[in-house]
This record gives structure tokens, C-alpha cells and sequence, in this order.
């Protein structure tokens, strides 16, 4: 019964996440209504625009009873607009989507997948966190509802070649203390370098274990004592150590 | 406050029950499976979940005999997300058996130190599962091998000379996190890392260092992603 995984999650279950967010579709067919267990579906009336969870809509979709509209975000035109961004900036990602303000204090802030950014009228200008899961999902089921579906193909794969080549870059900057900033990395790219990102952070902690556990020792012990006069030891034994 | 901070405030709180519903139990779901340690028990979260997956149950097997067109593509839909409710809970529950097998006994003691708090740290059911388990084995192995040794040397969880028997997980391992909120400066302890942690961010850091932000087991100005 127990999950035989190991933590983190893998991809189907990334896919899993992307289909709850909230895409655009036309419908072509009346639906009613419905009472889901995750909320209430709002009455499909062809041709008012709608936004439902992504599962629903390549439900609908495969059916013949929907169109999709691709995300603002999803054509060539933006993706190119993006792609120059990443190319020209080596060190970082693309920013993600513009924050939603602040919500109340009392309340839990929405992150992805339910914020909508992969609606037709969300920024143009960003790659949602689940951008490639949603745009290879798309392009499967829903290719008849491109402009120019083999441009788009294109341009994600150009896209996930550089973003991948600065995940690999990033190995450089690793080290055992952790805190490392990936702001605008996507899901599917967390899954992959997961492993691997974090398995580098924990095998140099490890190695540096003894050294980070007598300095612990020697910072409580400071604490304690209420000075800091050892401060310039300390980088000496570093020095040795190297 | 201008006029968009409270037009979010009105759509936050509007937003329905059911939904928000949605959105907590994804996300325990998703720290479940990549926190290195198990996290408090959602109870009540847990309770509206379960009671309204079985009253759509019954709402599907009312209607099944329906052989409207109609109404059959209404109850496809409900399936359909009935089963990803469904896989939601059972990949949650999974996940944690996996980690109450993996450390039972740590996991013990530290449940039965979170029974005066206000969230357990187990479901009852989690509870019986564990000690159930553990009476099971600890029979097992006195019965296969360990009842010939000295009765010294007998004990599962023997934390005398200075070595615990006891496993537990490894606190300080890298996690993925979104920040949800501003946080401020965070310092790693034993090392000189130092960093601001601003809303929006994404970092990679160790559990231990913000364990006590995150959602779950502390204040919820963070998320594991």
C-alpha cells in the first residue's frame, strides 16, 4: 500500500497538476451547469467563452463539443518575444507571470496551477510555472486550434534547449549551504532537475558535515558566552581545510 | 490600499469553499510528497473531502440507471473527477504510509509529543496502522531470531551508548519551495548563507532552515514545490 517513490514528483503526476489549470475554451455544444467536488462548473453556452480546468476541456475537446484557445502566452509571436528574452539574459530564466495582489492576511495566498495564467487573456509576456506540460498537452489534443502549430513546436523546444542548457549551467553554483534562487523555473523543470540539484546539495553537506557541526557547536557556544571572538580562527581552519 | 487590493480581497474570500478545498489539499499533497518528514494530519480538511467524495459516490450510483444521453455525459464528467479526487487522497495517504514504514518509531514518539498540540500529528487510522504494524514485527522478529539473543541485546529501540537505534529522516535535505508571502532574511545555521526570501520567489534550500514557514508545519508563508 505504501507509495514504493521516492520524495518528489514525477512526471505523470506534474501532468496531473497542470490539468487543473484554467484554460479558455469555446464551447459548441449546451452544457448545464454542474456541481463538481472541486466547485461549481458554470453553464456552457456556445459561443460565450468559458474558463475550465484543463482535464475538463480536453474532455470536451475530444469530444467534439469544445474548442480550446490557446494561452496568451502560447503563439509565436509571444513565445519569440520570449525566447529573445532568454537568450539574452544567460543567467537567469524569463520572470514568471505578474503576481495577483496580496490577499487578505487571514486567507492562503493561490499559487499555480490555480492562479489564471493560461487563460486567453492572460499576460503575454511570461511562461506560466507549467508551461511546458500545458503547451505539449495542447499541441497534442488540441493542434487544429494553433495558428501555426509546427511554429509553436518549434519555438518550445528551442525554449526548454536554452532554459535545460542554464539547469545544467547552475551545477557551477551548487554548494553544501542550499539557498539557491530558480525564480521562473517551470514544474516539469523542477521534476527533472530535482534529483540531481538536490542530490549535489546533500551529498556536499555531507562531506562537510564535521565542519558544519563544530561551528554550530562553537556559534551556540558563542550564544551562550555572549561574545565573538573567534571569528578569525575560524576562517584559518577553513583555509586548511581547502 | 487602493482599489486593487481590495478587489482581491473580495475575490479571495469569495471564492468557494469547495475550491479552496481543492487548492489545500493539492498542495499537501504535493509537500507530502516531497517533504523529507511527515507533516501534521489536515484532520478537518481531510473531513470535508472524504464526506463530499462519498455523497458524489451516491449522487453517481443514484443516477447510473439513467440512460439519458444527456444526463450520461453530465455523469461521465462527475466520474472523471471523482477519480481525480479519488487518486488526490489515495497518492496523499500513500505517501505517508511510506514515510510511517520507513520511521515508525520515530514517527511514534513524535505523534504522541503532538497529541496535546493542536493538530496530531497522525490520523486515528494512521495511529492503529503504525502500532499495529510495529506489535506485528517486534513479534516477528523475537519469534524468528531475536528471542535467542542475551536480553540485553533484545531491544528495537536502544538509544544507550550514544548511537540511536531509532532512524529518522533527514531533516536537513534540499527541498524546491515557492515563497507565498514575505518572509525577510533567512540564515542556514552552520553555514554563512544568508538570503531574502520575497514573495513570488522560488528556492532551493534546506527543509530544516524553513520548516518553520511552510504550510503544514508552520506558518504557511511558504509552499514545498
Amino acid at each position: 500500500m505504501a507509495l514504493p517513490l521516492p520524495p518528489g514528483l514525477t512526471p505523470p503526476e506534474i501532468a496531473f497538476l497542470c490539468e487543473m489549470e484554467l484554460v479558455t475554451v469555446i464551447p459548441r455544444q449546451r452544457l448545464e451547469g454542474l456541481e463538481l467536488l472541486g466547485g461549481r462548473i458554470k453553464p456552457l453556452n456556445p459561443p460565450h467563452r468559458t474558463n475550465i480546468p484543463l482535464w475538463l476541456a480536453l474532455l470536451l475537446k475530444r469530444q467534439r463539443r469544445a474548442n480550446i484557445l490557446p494561452p496568451a502566452w502560447l503563439n509565436a509571436h509571444s513565445l519569440n518575444a520570449i525566447l529573445d528574452h532568454e537568450i539574452e539574459h544567460e543567467d537567469t530564466f524569463s520572470p514568471p507571470p505578474r503576481l495577483p495582489p496580496q490577499p487578505s492576511n487571514n486567507t492562503l495566498p493561490t499559487s499555480p496551477p490555480f492562479l489564471a495564467n493560461n487563460t486567453a487573456d492572460a499576460a503575454p509576456d511570461a511562461l506560466p510555472y507549467h508551461w511546458l506540460e500545458l503547451g505539449e498537452m495542447l499541441l497534442e489534443a488540441a493542434s487544429d486550434d494553433f495558428e501555426e502549430p509546427d511554429n509553436v513546436r518549434k519555438l518550445l523546444r528551442d525554449l526548454r534547449e536554452v532554459r535545460m542548457a542554464k539547469l545544467r549551467k547552475s551545477a557551477d553554483v551548487l554548494d553544501a549551504g542550499g539557498g539557491f534562487q530558480m525564480n521562473g523555473v517551470g514544474g516539469m523543470e523542477v521534476g527533472e532537475s530535482r534529483s540531481f540539484v538536490t542530490g549535489v546539495i546533500d551529498g556536499l553537506r555531507k562531506i562537510a558535515a564535521s565542519r558544519e557541526q563544530q561551528r554550530k557547536d562553537r556559534e551556540r557556544e558563542e550564544l551562550e558566552n555572549g561574545y565573538s571572538g573567534t571569528a578569525g580562527d575560524y576562517d584559518d581552519d577553513e583555509m586548511d581545510m581547502q | 490600499m487602493d482599489i486593487d487590493d481590495l478587489l482581491a480581497e473580495v475575490a479571495v474570500d469569495s471564492v468557494p469553499r469547495e475550491l479552496r478545498d481543492l487548492q489545500e489539499l493539492t498542495r499537501c499533497w504535493v509537500a507530502e510528497r516531497v517533504a523529507p518528514e511527515i507533516l501534521p494530519w489536515p484532520s478537518e480538511l481531510m473531513d470535508r473531502v472524504l464526506d463530499r467524495i462519498r455523497r458524489q459516490i451516491e449522487l453517481v450510483e443514484d443516477q447510473t440507471g439513467d440512460m439519458n444521453p444527456k444526463t450520461n455525459f453530465k455523469l461521465i464528467i462527475i466520474q472523471t473527477e471523482l477519480e481525480r479526487f479519488k487518486f488526490l487522497v489515495r497518492s496523499f495517504l500513500r505517501a505517508r504510509l511510506n514515510k510511517i514504514d520507513q520511521h515508525p518509531l520515530h514517527i511514534q514518539s513524535l505523534h504522541d509529543a503532538s497529541l496535546d498540540m493542536l493538530q496530531p500529528l497522525l490520523s486515528h487510522s494512521e495511529y492503529q496502522y503504525l502500532t499495529s504494524h510495529q506489535s506485528l514485527l517486534a513479534a516477528h522478529y523475537s519469534t524468528s531470531f531475536l528471542g535467542q539473543f542475551p536480553a540485553s541485546l533484545q531491544r528495537l529501540d536502544d538509544i544507550t551508548g550514544g548511537i540511536s537505534m531509532i532512524d529518522k529522516p533527514d531533516e536537513d535535505k534540499a527541498v524546491f519551495v515557492r515563497v507565498l508571502r514575505d518572509i525577510g532574511d533567512i540564515a542556514v545555521e552552520g553555514t554563512d548563507r544568508r538570503f531574502n526570501m520575497k514573495r513570488g520567489d522560488v528556492w532551493v534550500v534546506r527543509w530544516s532552515a524553513v520548516k518553520k514557514w511552510a504550510i503544514g508545519t508552520g506558518t504557511g508563508d511558504l509552499e514545498l514545490i
